[in-house]
């Protein structure tokens, strides 16, 4: 194999930030100025047909200036780094505030603070680069050769750099990193799924992940049809946190106060099982918890669903001033847990279940109606029918339309919080879990 | 010192690559604006004026790729990163089965500009401003909407494609959109009801001809009686489906089916695999004789007409439903032999510098038919006529779909009466598109644009444009989208 350099391009650093944005404050004239950085260094391996099909490393310095003058503000950004482009980005950014109307809602610069200090910047995952992504893609697809297994799949990390600065002397800087894995195996209609992200590369399993992945393609071969209809379900982390982020992103609080939201009135009442608790982890090991928000904030554990109750929403600052919230809450890092005696691993979960249907993802999940967070979306990649305590079958794949609202009144069974991440969800921690009823609409092809 | 051009630039990544041994490799060096202002509840939310400029380098060595970019322009910058895609195109031969091969294309010199009478980069930005304070000002005048919005986007791409085999493209190309949307608050329940102008290659004008405040007007309008509307009983219903709408069905049921990367289960991971086989080309009844869908990236002001596309192929017409028969896909130089095919269809892009170009949908649209939008609705005993986007969502193979939308009118004895809400029908590709009995005619035909649509890993946002006159369906499943449990 030819070994492939692991050198990667230099960050912005802590002190380079803080000349760039000293440089924006010296030249700017406005009333309140900021600065945002991102610095993101990624590459990618993919894999497809049991070989590599795309294999990049891209860097992009981003830097966004922000001006205000009296409520009127503009924002401009750059790729462009040097003095020149700097200053005629603040250039722009001003020239757009001096003829936009007044925001009624604009608010000053956070005041400064002293933003917590996690360690969100594994140097195992800033210094892989495409040798290390590649020695993990031959892992995984010499594992799906040898089962006779085509495999997909992707292995990816990150090295971002976030910045933040003011000229009322708010600074954050953060160097944050990240690695994923995932890994689709299939042979005919047959088909299995796994994935993984963890700041540290080092954590995400491949070997694990990949035999999980062959053993759902294994045990999809023999697949029978099912009708549509109501079925008692056994939901994998990954379906249960795709419908959780769903609900998640319906939390904002604006929609709230104007009465648009599906969590109307419900704020300090109970939503779902009031056994659940939802809550705000940055300094979990697991999950990709930051130092501070791209407003500025201040990132703290906090609790939004206690007990089933409706505790907190997702406030913008102006609408958390106008009601009065102190303290707006951040929600990148969840973790969903239900109190009570857990069974140990989802294979408990079948041991203990008569009759339901065993979700391993959703897919394509989309709100149907958000006044009632109705959701709609797709089983995929291990769809099972359970009968006494066995999996007896694949089954075709759903398609279901259900509010989260409404499935998670009930809660059977569950699991103690497990790593959860699929493509159209960030990494959460959440149980897996036993639902008596879920509404399946329709059944397709395979 | 002044600093070296674009080609300069070019020249410096392309010796590398050469130098390397790698059979091909090419260089997108671009520059990329965006002005986006927003607004939202009778303000002006936000105003960005985005800069994005940086390359890509895109090497195949002894069959097998690399691509590595950076958003730093420089000489010391270009050839390390040209350097990192031969490195990395190495790393992926080292463990190649299979080589690439890539189908042969003429070598092109050229470049390619929008045509536009109105650049929106030079309208007076507190033009735009209070054309969207006033067009939120014209939503809230009825006394349902209780949430406004209004935005305007528009973006300019200047790009320069170099490649080893001697091409070379530059671009200055123009989009351009505006819309608002109303929410409408009634006994606890909300509803909104949207207007967009197609996302489009045209300068301002394409705003300025598009009438906001009268459209504004209307959606308000429509909003309110929207959110007082019955909701629709679940059964079965023919539908007679507005060009906006159809373009999204045409997106996810034809569009996405036909690329052949996704057939090859390049994407097999993520967006998915296709139902559209190769096996099915020139025989499967995808659609009855009324469908035909024309991929066409050649028509003017349509978001993938570009001359040319990330392979430095050129834009073409094609099809790829003919009468109800598939017989065609969307492909790139790398997959278009794996089908015995002698020239890729152009249909590969990248979402900028920083992505390495893929196979995307191509301006696909729906062939118009004889019959005028009257005619169509006349023949409907009990139907439901659909406008606009909703809810959407399909199958990973791309057979069993959902399809909501914007607005929404019952058919009752060949009239459109009154307004529904929650309504949401369901169905199985070939059979919905086999269900099709009627197409209006040229008159009524509108383009609709697409800038989000998610494809790859890491994601890219394809863009491409959807035509279509109005359709009618026959005996289609809908259900409520209100839980009625």
């Amino acid at each position: 194999m030819t070994i492939v350099s692991d050198k990667g391009p230099k960050m912005t650093s802590r002190d380079e930030f803080r000349f760039l944005s000293d440089l924006v404050f010296t030249r700017s004239s406005a009333d309140h100025t900021i600065v945002r950085l991102r610095d993101h260094h990624a590459g990618t391996t993919r894999f497809a047909n049991n070989q590599v099909i795309q294999n990049v490393d891209a860097r992009r310095g981003s830097l966004a200036v922000t001006v205000a003058f009296k409520g009127q503000q503009g924002t401009a950004s750059t790729t462009d780094f040097t003095a020149g482009a700097v200053q005629e980005t603040l250039a722009r950014a001003e020239r757009i505030a001096k003829v936009s109307p007044i925001d009624p809602e604009y608010l000053p610069p956070p005041d400064p603070c002293v933003f917590p200090i996690r360690d969100t910047a594994k140097p195992e995952t800033i210094a892989a680069g495409p040798s290390r992504r590649l020695e993990y893609a031959s892992e995984a697809v010499g594992q799906c050769r040898m089962e006779n297994f085509t495999g997909a799949g992707l292995v990816s990390s990150s090295a971002t750099v976030g910045g933040i600065a003011a000229d009322n002397g708010l600074f954050g800087y953060e160097r944050r990193a990240g690695a994923s894995f995932s890994l689709t195996v299939h042979t005919g209609d047959a088909t299995g799924w796994s994935a993984a992200a963890h700041r540290s590369i080092d954590h995400l399993k491949i070997q694990e992940r990949t035999l999980a992945a062959i053993s759902k393609a294994k045990r999809s071969r023999d697949v029978c049809e099912l009708p549509a209809g109501r079925y008692p379900v056994i939901l994998e982390p990954a379906a249960v946190a795709g419908l959780w982020a769903w609900l998640i992103r319906s939390l904002d609080a604006k929609s709230y106060v104007k009465g648009t939201s599906a969590f109307a009135d419900k704020l300090g009442r109970a939503i779902v099982d009031e056994r659940i608790i939802l809550q705000n982890s940055p300094d979990h090991t697991d999950l990709f918890g930051e130092g501070f928000s791209h407003d500025g904030l201040p990132s703290l554990p906090s609790v939004w669903i206690d007990h089933g109750t409706l505790e907190q929403l997702a406030y913008d600052r102006f609408t958390a001033k106008s009601q009065g919230v102190a303290i707006i809450p951040t929600l990148e890092a969840p973790v969903l847990s239900v109190e009570g005696p857990s069974v140990h691993s989802i294979q408990d979960l079948i041991k203990n279940t008569a009759r339901a249907i065993l979700v391993t993802n959703f897919w394509y999940i989309r709100p149907v109606n958000p006044r009632e967070l109705m959701l709609t979306g797709m089983t995929r990649d291990g769809t099972f029918l359970i009968e006494n305590g066995e999996i007896v079958s694949a089954v075709k794949n759903f398609r279901f339309h259900e509010s989260p609202l409404r499935v998670f009144q009930q809660i059977d069974l569950w699991t103690a919080p497990m790593e959860a991440v699929n493509s159209e969800t960030g990494k959460l921690l959440v149980p897996a879990m036993v639902l008596p009823q879920f509404q399946f609409s329709s059944v397709t092809r395979f | 010192m002044s600093s070296p051009t674009w080609d300069e630039f070019a020249e410096l990544a392309l010796k590398r690559i050469a130098a390397s041994g790698a059979e091909y490799g090419d260089i997108r060096i671009q520059d990329n604006s965006t002005e986006h202002i927003e607004g939202e509840d009778r303000r002006i939310a936000s105003i960005r004026d985005a800069r994005d400029i940086g390359f890509g380098v895109r090497v195949l060595y002894h069959g097998a790729w690399g691509f590595a970019a950076s958003s730093i322009l420089s000489v010391e910058e270009v050839p390390r990163v040209a350097d990192l895609a031969v490195e990395i195109a190495k790393g992926s031969a080292s463990v190649a089965l299979e080589k690439v091969r890539l189908v042969p294309e003429p070598v092109h010199r050229d470049r390619v500009v929008t045509p536009c009478r109105i650049n929106p980069f030079n309208v007076p930005l507190e033009k735009k401003t209070d054309l969207l304070l006033n067009t939120m000002e014209v939503l809230h005048r009825q006394a349902s909407i209780v949430r406004s919005s209004a935005s305007l986007w528009a973006r300019r791409d200047k790009k320069l494609f170099v490649s080893t085999e001697g091409s070379r493209i530059e671009w200055d190309l123009l989009a351009g959109q505006g819309e608002c949307t109303a929410t409408a608050l009634h006994e606890g329940r909300f509803s909104s009801r949207g207007f967009n102008t197609p996302h489009l290659r045209k300068g301002y004008e394409l705003i300025d001809e598009a009438d906001l405040f009268r459209e504004a007007s209307r959606v308000a309008t429509q909003a309110v009686e929207k959110v007082k509307a019955p909701v629709v009983d679940a059964g079965e219903y023919d539908l007679v489906l507005d060009p906006e709408h159809l373009s999204l069905t045409i997106h996810e049921s034809c569009g996405h089916p036909s690329e052949l990367d996704r057939v090859l289960g390049f994407e097999a991971n993520y967006a998915g695999t296709s139902f559209l086989t190769p096996d099915k080309r020139g025989s499967f009844r995808y659609g009855s004789p009324f469908v035909s869908l024309v991929a066409d990236n050649t028509e003017p002001e349509t978001l993938a007409a570009t001359g040319y596309d990330d392979d430095g192929v050129q834009c073409q017409q094609w099809d790829i439903v003919r009468n109800g028969v598939f017989v065609g896909y969307c492909t790139n130089r790398e997959v278009a032999p794996k089908i015995g095919e002698s020239r890729s269809r152009g249909s590969n892009r990248a979402d900028g510098w920083s992505n390495v170009p893929m196979v995307r949908i191509a301006n696909i649209g729906l062939e118009p038919g004889s019959a005028t939008v009257d005619q169509l609705i006349a023949d409907v005993k009990r139907g439901i006529f659909i406008d606009g986007h909703g809810s959407y969502s399909i199958d990973q193979r791309r057979y069993n779909f959902q399809f909501g939308g914007d607005a929404f009118w019952l058919i009752e004895n060949g009239r459109r009466t009154h307004m529904l809400r929650d309504v949401i029908y369901h169905g199985i590709t070939p059979e919905f598109w086999n269900n099709c009995d009627g197409v209006a005619d040229q008159s009524s035909r509108r383009r609709y644009g697409f800038i989000t649509c998610g494809k790859g890993q890491p994601g890219q946002s394809g863009w491409m444009t959807h035509a279509a006159s109005p359709a009618r369906f026959r005996n289609i499943q809908v259900i409520r989208g209100e839980n009625s449990s």
